[in-house]
C-alpha cells in the first residue's frame, strides 16, 4: 500500500479495492493513524479526516465497475505539510455530468464559504441526494478541490497545508 | 405538559438518546454520523419537530460531545429540520452543545447557525 520510491513523503499511500460503505470507517481510521504522528493539531488531522471521509463516500456512492482508487500523500515542504487526497472512479455519465457541474461552479465562486452557503439553503427544499459532499471539502477542509476526466473516469484531488508536529 | 413520545434509537455505532428537562428537549448523539446513520436521523429529525410542536418546547438542544463524525447526507438531515422550523409558524430554539476536542464540530455547526441565526445556538461543553 504504502509507495516506497517517493523519498520525501512522509506518508504515501496508494489503494486500490472495490469501494463498500463498511470500508469507510477502517479506511478513515487508517488515514488518522499515518498522519496523526506528522500534524502538529487536532484540527489540521479533523480537516483531513473530514476531505478523506468525504472522498471516500463519493466514490462508494457513485462509482460504477469494481475499481477504484485512493491515494494519500503528505509531504514536508518549508512551510509545513503539503497534504493531498486522490480518489479515481469509473461514473456513469449522467453522475460524471452532475460532477462536473458541481465542480466547475465550485471553481468558479470567488469564496468557497459564500458558495456552500448557497448550496446549503438550496439543499433545504430538496429531498434527494444532499449534494454538499464535495463543496464541504474546500469550506470545512480548507483544501482546494480539482477534478480531471479520462474518459468515463474521474479524478478528484483534495489538496492543502497543515502545521508539522514539531520533532526531536 | 405531556409525557415525552420520543424513544431512543440507533444501533452498532451511532446512537440519539432524547430526555426532556421542562420545555426543553435534549437529544444526546453517540457515535459516527456516516452513511449507516443518515436514515435514523433523517426519520428522527421529522419526529422531533412534531414532538416539540406537539408539547410547546421552547428548545431543543443536541449534545454532541461524543460525536465524533458526521457526513454530509446526515448534515443535509439537519438543514431540513432546521428549514422546516424556520418556516413554521410555531418555533423554537436549537441549541447545539459542542465538544472543543472535535474541531469538526464548530466549523460544521457554524454552516448550520448562519442558516438561521436567531433560531441555532452553538455552546461548548467541557
Amino acid at each position: 500500500m504504502t509507495d516506497s520510491g517517493d523519498a520525501r513523503a512522509l506518508v504515501s499511500l496508494t489503494l486500490s479495492f472495490r469501494p463498500l460503505a463498511n470500508q469507510i470507517g477502517p479506511l478513515r481510521t487508517l488515514v488518522s493513524d499515518l498522519c496523526k504522528p506528522h500534524l502538529a493539531d487536532a484540527d489540521g488531522l479533523s480537516r483531513l479526516l473530514l476531505a478523506a471521509h468525504e472522498l471516500l463516500e463519493n466514490i462508494v456512492k457513485y462509482s460504477v465497475g469494481e475499481a477504484a482508487e485512493f491515494h494519500l500523500h503528505v509531504e514536508a515542504k518549508a512551510s509545513g505539510l503539503l497534504v493531498r487526497l486522490r480518489t479515481k472512479n469509473r461514473a456513469d455519465p449522467e453522475r460524471m455530468a452532475d460532477a462536473r457541474w458541481r465542480l466547475d461552479a465550485l471553481a468558479k465562486a470567488p469564496d468557497p464559504i459564500a458558495h456552500y452557503d448557497e448550496l446549503i439553503r438550496e439543499s433545504a427544499g430538496r429531498l434527494d441526494v444532499s449534494g454538499l459532499g464535495l463543496a464541504r471539502i474546500p469550506a470545512e477542509s480548507e483544501m482546494e478541490l480539482r477534478y480531471a476526466t479520462e474518459q468515463d473516469w474521474l479524478i478528484l484531488t483534495a489538496e492543502g497545508n497543515a502545521s508539522e508536529r514539531a520533532t526531536g | 405538559m405531556s409525557a415525552l413520545s420520543l424513544v431512543a434509537v440507533g444501533g452498532d455505532g451511532f446512537q440519539v438518546t432524547p430526555t426532556l428537562i421542562a420545555f426543553n428537549l435534549r437529544l444526546v448523539f453517540t457515535g459516527s454520523g456516516d452513511m449507516n446513520a443518515t436514515s435514523i436521523i433523517n426519520a428522527y429529525l421529522k419526529l422531533v419537530h412534531e414532538e416539540a410542536i406537539r408539547l410547546g418546547l421552547a428548545q431543543v438542544s443536541c449534545d454532541f460531545k461524543q460525536l465524533t463524525f458526521m457526513n454530509s447526507s446526515c448534515f443535509k438531515s439537519f438543514v431540513v429540520w432546521i428549514d422546516t422550523v424556520k418556516n413554521s409558524d410555531i418555533r423554537y430554539q436549537i441549541a447545539f452543545l459542542t465538544n472543543p476536542s472535535l474541531p469538526w464540530q464548530r466549523r460544521s455547526l457554524e454552516a448550520l447557525r448562519r442558516l438561521a441565526t436567531n433560531l441555532v445556538t452553538i455552546e461548548t461543553i467541557a
